[in-house]
């Protein structure tokens, strides 16, 4: 059993409170820029994320884990398409209950 | 169409004969007040509390989270370092919340089927049965599918969360009826007789009931205990219970239908089955 590298459940407002650790979100492809893969947040927030896609190509939503390098922007490891359908709000409520009262079920 | 009780646990235990010690673990389930059905059921729980999961008792095979007897749990994560043998495959799941090494058993097609379509940083949902091997907590996997909709994640964290929460008020309701009761039992009724201390226990018998009606339940089954034949008055209760006659009515016909409760001499007489 190893519980020292967890990934927090972050939304876009969350990410800033987690700069340089571990995360896990669920991105709305957007676009690219300059080899990063631009998306939005379950919050509806704009975000970048760095590293190298997965060979197959990006469905609609995409979880994504890896280091919060910013602010804004995620230097993914681990790529997953979710599919092009996928519930953001309760996701986006999950990352609330994750971060709130329920943090100790987490981390 | 995620939820956790479609996976039937006693069906699960019949087959396997690499788990004996389950078995015995179904049928001598001493009661204690901390252990509730949950403790038979299938809990979605994070690696997180897993590993925070503390041993119950001399017996390997039971932890306790939430308060709660815990034996079989689900987990959703992904998968890493499968690998295949002979007879089992092991892999670890991570969650987010940390990792855990499982194991399934193969000893039928039908497993080594399963097992065949999970990959590596592949999504799946595992239920299987909680112990200790050699010092370290590991999973042994009953099912492992493949998630194919991702909602699943978020539905799983959510339910770890609504288990952990009904475990809790469990506890926590359970404790405010002992005050209740104790409370209680400092008054003495009519006939000079304080309660006996083996009443505690019936509360504990029934579930899901709302506070108001095992309110009425504990007094008509302490009056029957003491052997009031006709059971008592809905005024009697009303004024005991210090609750408006409106909510001792409505708990009165509930607990009727269910069965728990009759009237006696009259449809103001109420007595405990």
């Amino acid at each position: 059993m190893d519980t020292s590298k967890p990934a927090i459940f972050v939304n876009g407002a969350l990410l800033p409170m987690h700069v340089r650790k571990r995360v896990r979100t669920v991105i709305q492809v957007v676009g690219a820029d300059r080899g990063a893969v631009v998306g939005k947040s379950p919050d509806d927030l704009q975000l970048v994320v760095k590293g190298s896609p997965p060979s197959a190509p990006l469905t609609n939503f995409v979880e994504v884990i890896g280091i919060a390098d910013s602010e804004k922007s995620i230097q993914a490891e681990i790529w997953t398409n979710f599919g092009d359908a996928f519930d953001t709000y309760n996701y986006n409520q999950l990352c609330q209950l994750a971060n709130g009262e329920y943090q100790h079920l987490f981390l | 169409m995620f939820s956790s009780s479609q996976f039937d646990a006693t069906s699960a235990f019949s087959g396997g004969g690499f788990m004996p010690s389950q078995s015995t673990q179904l049928t001598d389930s001493t009661p204690s007040p901390a252990k509730s059905r949950n403790s038979l059921g299938v809990v979605p729980v994070t690696v997180k509390q897993i590993s925070q999961a503390s041993q119950s008792g001399d017996e390997k095979s039971s932890f306790v989270i939430n308060g709660v007897d815990v034996t079989n749990v689900t987990v959703v994560g992904m998968v890493f370092n499968k690998a295949e043998k002979s007879t089992d495959v092991s892999f670890v799941i991570d969650d987010g919340t940390g990792r855990i090494g499982c194991r399934r058993w193969v000893t039928e097609n039908f497993d080594k089927l399963e097992m065949e379509a999970v990959q590596d940083g592949m999504y799946v949902r595992v239920i299987g049965h909680l112990r200790v091997f050699q010092d370290v907590k590991q999973l042994v996997a009953f099912s492992v599918r493949p998630v194919t909709n991702f909602d699943e994640i978020t539905f799983h964290f959510i339910d770890c969360i609504h288990s952990h929460l009904q475990n809790s008020k469990l506890q926590g309701g359970a404790s405010t009826q002992l005050h209740m009761v104790e409370s209680s039992m400092n008054t003495p009724v009519r006939n000079g007789q304080t309660f006996t201390s083996n009443l505690m226990s019936k509360q504990f018998d029934v579930d899901g009931l709302k506070d108001c009606d095992q309110l009425v339940l504990d007094r008509l089954q302490q009056s029957s205990s003491i052997g009031q034949e006709k059971g008592m008055h809905m005024d009697e209760l009303c004024q005991q219970l210090k609750l408006p006659m409106e909510k001792i009515k409505e708990s009165i016909r509930s607990l009727e239908d269910e069965g728990l409760i009759y009237s006696t001499i009259d449809e103001f007489h109420y007595k405990a089955t």
